[in-house]
């Protein structure tokens, strides 16, 4: 069985405890001696783990991209290439028509993690040209 | 300002608007410790919580009397001799002005708006003002949820200045984070305000600063702060907003008034959701980009007290799924502005370079179960468990501006028509919008939709509810069904409801009030009224109904992703080779 450190997804309290894997797969977790949790876990950080692997007990996972080519249109499964050659090119058409604060771009303060936060906010001020960007802090 | 291990140290934990137990439950752990280390627990909070049974001293406020009981308790410090003159004499500016406005707040004046009689308000300004070494207040969304939020905020920094209960070990005021990176999402720079590291986006020199680094000419970085996500719906709504870039929120669920939030994603030209799941957010999306799950990836998180931890991928990415920073990178690059990094520890030293509160925090630093609590400046340096020591604030003389407000009452009062107050909370067993823990076997099975609505026997009796049955609760926004949960440790004329129901949604119900500064919705008070359902049978049947109903909807919508792009094409083409 496979061990790698992570810290939890769920509150601030950053508690530091092991994944388990099996057959690339998380079956389990072992908490471990965190500066904050010091060896202990609640019931979510012990037992939130599985939604990684796709249980579609409540909502499937998102494995794919998709876009809807019009306002109204069903999804449609389209390659990588495509699905951001057409976010980009319709995130070019609104700078061009109404300015870069036309857009509003959010970090995730869950699972991404910093630096894709750090990311974000630079494609949003240095690409975009906004300071539109903004987390969940407020909620 | 203090470090969550440091909570135990304390002679005293005042709990206010904050219930760690349901949010927190690893820093509840830490008030036990206390506790049995001989620190007084105070706690303020209309519900008798967990942490109330442990308390030396349990105080029933009313909803929504934060600043009036605040001011009482500064009343009582200074009026009965516990104010730490030596502290506010060094430390601290505008004590005349700040007395003018707490002097008017005896107890007895504003006993009718606290509940809190003046004995127990005496008591607790002595428990909490002489308390050895040190005292910490605690407070979490019960103080930023509320209409005068920032100005409570105000007044618990200068509450902990006047009583001297700052600047040393383990003292101060510990504000919780509700989400594992809140805090590392507004050290990252995802403010409409701040770049990375609470550098101001209108000073000009930090502009300069981060168009260099960036390669971009200083123009290209807006001069202005930016507008604030609870601004999104009238943005939306009055056609100034055009795209919003949603990346990991579900604000359908967990902002207020659902039904207007739902709207205003309709009226965007673009709605692109970056997600791990189909939510009741990412079903309105006209792009989603999967990005890879927690567990899939490696990164820094900052827990509530500044304490960056490194955490690592234990599987490989499902499906097409991308790491989030590459996808960003990417379309960054498309839209004529190259971004490249070969892993997050390249993005990681890139922010440490540009943050000098944040430099010595290495990935190497991180390693196991290695931390870095900020501010540390330098390679060598420890990292800060306590802000402000000896008494040093951010201020350009170092020290502290005492502020005080007068109290204002909610912006919606109960009436006749909606005579309950409807307060949002948390609970244990599940987060947020549910995604994440609705989707875990074991957690799942805590799922019991409608939910719950937590109510006073005295206001289910009003109403002939009984524990358990389904009632109906609506408010100015909409209806919503939810069981009831009657407990004495409810206070009469509020009930409380948790976010995660998607069936007994508390934010269909919730009002879209914010404060004009930092724009937080008032999701602590908002005026609601409700009945039993007569048919109790239909209303089982009914929210059972409608609960598959939505599950059915979400993965219908999740279902294009299992039809392969060349398939699509061919069906798409059908027609044409028909006439052909």
């Amino acid at each position: 069985m496979e061990k790698h450190d992570v810290v939890c997804p769920y509150c601030g309290a950053g508690c530091k405890f092991n994944l388990l894997v099996q057959d690339g797969r998380v079956v389990g977790t072992e908490p471990l001696k965190g500066v904050t949790n010091d060896g202990e876990l609640c019931l979510k950080g012990m037992s939130g783990y599985d939604f990684i692997n796709d249980t579609k007990i409540l909502t499937p996972r998102l494995l794919h991209p998709m876009i809807r080519r019009h306002k109204g249109d069903p999804l449609e499964r389209v390659s990588w290439d495509e699905a951001l050659d057409f976010t980009a090119k319709r995130m070019q058409a609104i700078i061009d028509a109404y300015g870069p604060d036309a857009i509003m771009t959010t970090g995730s303060s869950r699972g991404g993690g910093n630096e894709v936060n750090y990311v974000m906010q630079k494609f949003t001020r240095a690409c975009i040209g906004t300071n539109s960007v903004d987390n969940c802090a407020r909620t | 300002m203090c470090s969550i291990p440091g909570m135990e140290n304390a002679g005293c934990v005042f709990l206010f608007g904050y219930n760690p137990s349901a949010s927190h439950p690893i820093v509840a752990r830490r008030i036990v410790r206390a506790k049995e280390k001989g620190a007084k627990i105070i706690v303020a909070d209309p519900r008798h919580i967990e942490t109330a049974r442990i308390a030396d001293l349990y105080l029933p406020i009313k909803n929504g009397c934060n600043i009036a009981f605040l001011n009482a308790l500064a009343n009582c410090i200074v009026n009965d001799g516990y104010a730490d003159k030596d502290f506010i004499e060094a430390h601290t500016n505008g004590y005349e002005q700040w007395w003018e406005t707490i002097k008017k707040y005896t107890p007895e004046s504003v006993q009718d708006i606290t509940g809190i009689s003046p004995a127990d308000m005496h008591r607790a300004a002595e428990m909490y003002a002489t308390a050895e070494p040190s005292a910490i207040i605690g407070y979490g969304m019960g103080v930023c949820q509320q209409r005068q939020n920032l100005k409570t905020v105000h007044t618990l920094a200068a509450v902990a200045c006047v009583a001297g209960q700052i600047g040393k070990p383990n003292s101060g005021l510990a504000p919780v984070r509700g989400q594992n990176n809140v805090q590392g999402s507004c050290d990252m720079g995802c403010l409409p305000n701040m770049f990375p590291g609470y550098q101001k986006v209108t000073d000009p020199a930090m502009r300069e600063k981060f168009a260099k680094a960036w390669g971009v000419p200083v123009e290209k970085l807006s001069d202005h702060e930016g507008y604030k996500l609870t601004d999104m719906v009238h943005l939306a709504n009055e056609g100034t907003l055009h795209c919003f870039y949603n990346y990991g929120e579900d604000p359908v669920q967990t902002e207020p008034d659902s039904q207007g939030t739902i709207e205003a994603l309709k009226k965007l030209d673009l709605f692109i959701c970056e997600d791990i799941f189909m939510t009741q957010t990412t079903m309105y999306a006209d792009v989603i980009l999967p990005g890879t799950s927690w567990g899939e990836h490696e990164g820094v998180f900052t827990a509530s007290d500044r304490t960056f931890q490194h955490f690592n991928a234990a599987v490989p990415p499902k499906g097409e799924c991308r790491h989030d920073w590459q996808i960003i990178s990417d379309l960054s690059t498309r839209m004529g502005y190259p971004m490249h990094y070969d892993n997050t520890k390249q993005i990681w030293d890139e922010m440490r370079q540009l943050c000098p509160n944040f430099y010595g925090a290495t990935y190497e630093k991180m390693e196991g179960t290695g931390h870095c609590e900020w501010p540390i400046p330098t390679l060598e340096h420890q990292g800060t468990a306590d802000l402000f020591p000896g008494g040093h604030f951010n201020k350009p003389d170092g020290r502290a501006v005492l502020i005080a407000h007068d109290w204002e009452h909610p912006t919606e009062m109960p009436d006749e028509e909606y005579p309950l107050v409807l307060c949002t909370v948390r609970e244990v067993g599940h987060y947020s919008c549910r995604s994440m823990t609705g989707n875990c076997k074991a957690l799942s099975l805590l799922a019991d939709e409608p939910g719950y609505v937590h109510m006073n026997p005295a206001d289910a009796r009003a109403r002939g509810i009984r524990d358990g049955e389904i009632v109906r609760i609506w408010s100015r926004r909409g209806s919503v069904y939810s069981r009831a949960d009657v407990s004495d440790r409810i206070n009469k004329g509020a009930v409380y409801m948790t976010y995660q129901w998607w069936i007994g949604r508390c934010n269909s119900l919730t009002l879209h009030a914010v404060d004009d500064v930092s724009h937080t919705p008032e999701d602590k008070f908002s005026a609601c009224q409700m009945e039993r359902v007569a048919d109790q049978q239909w209303a089982e049947r009914h929210v059972a109904q409608e609960y598959a109903d939505l599950k059915a909807r979400l993965a219908k919508e999740a279902s294009a992703q299992d039809v392969e792009p060349a398939v699509a094409f061919s069906a798409s083409q059908e027609p044409d080779r028909i006439l052909v």
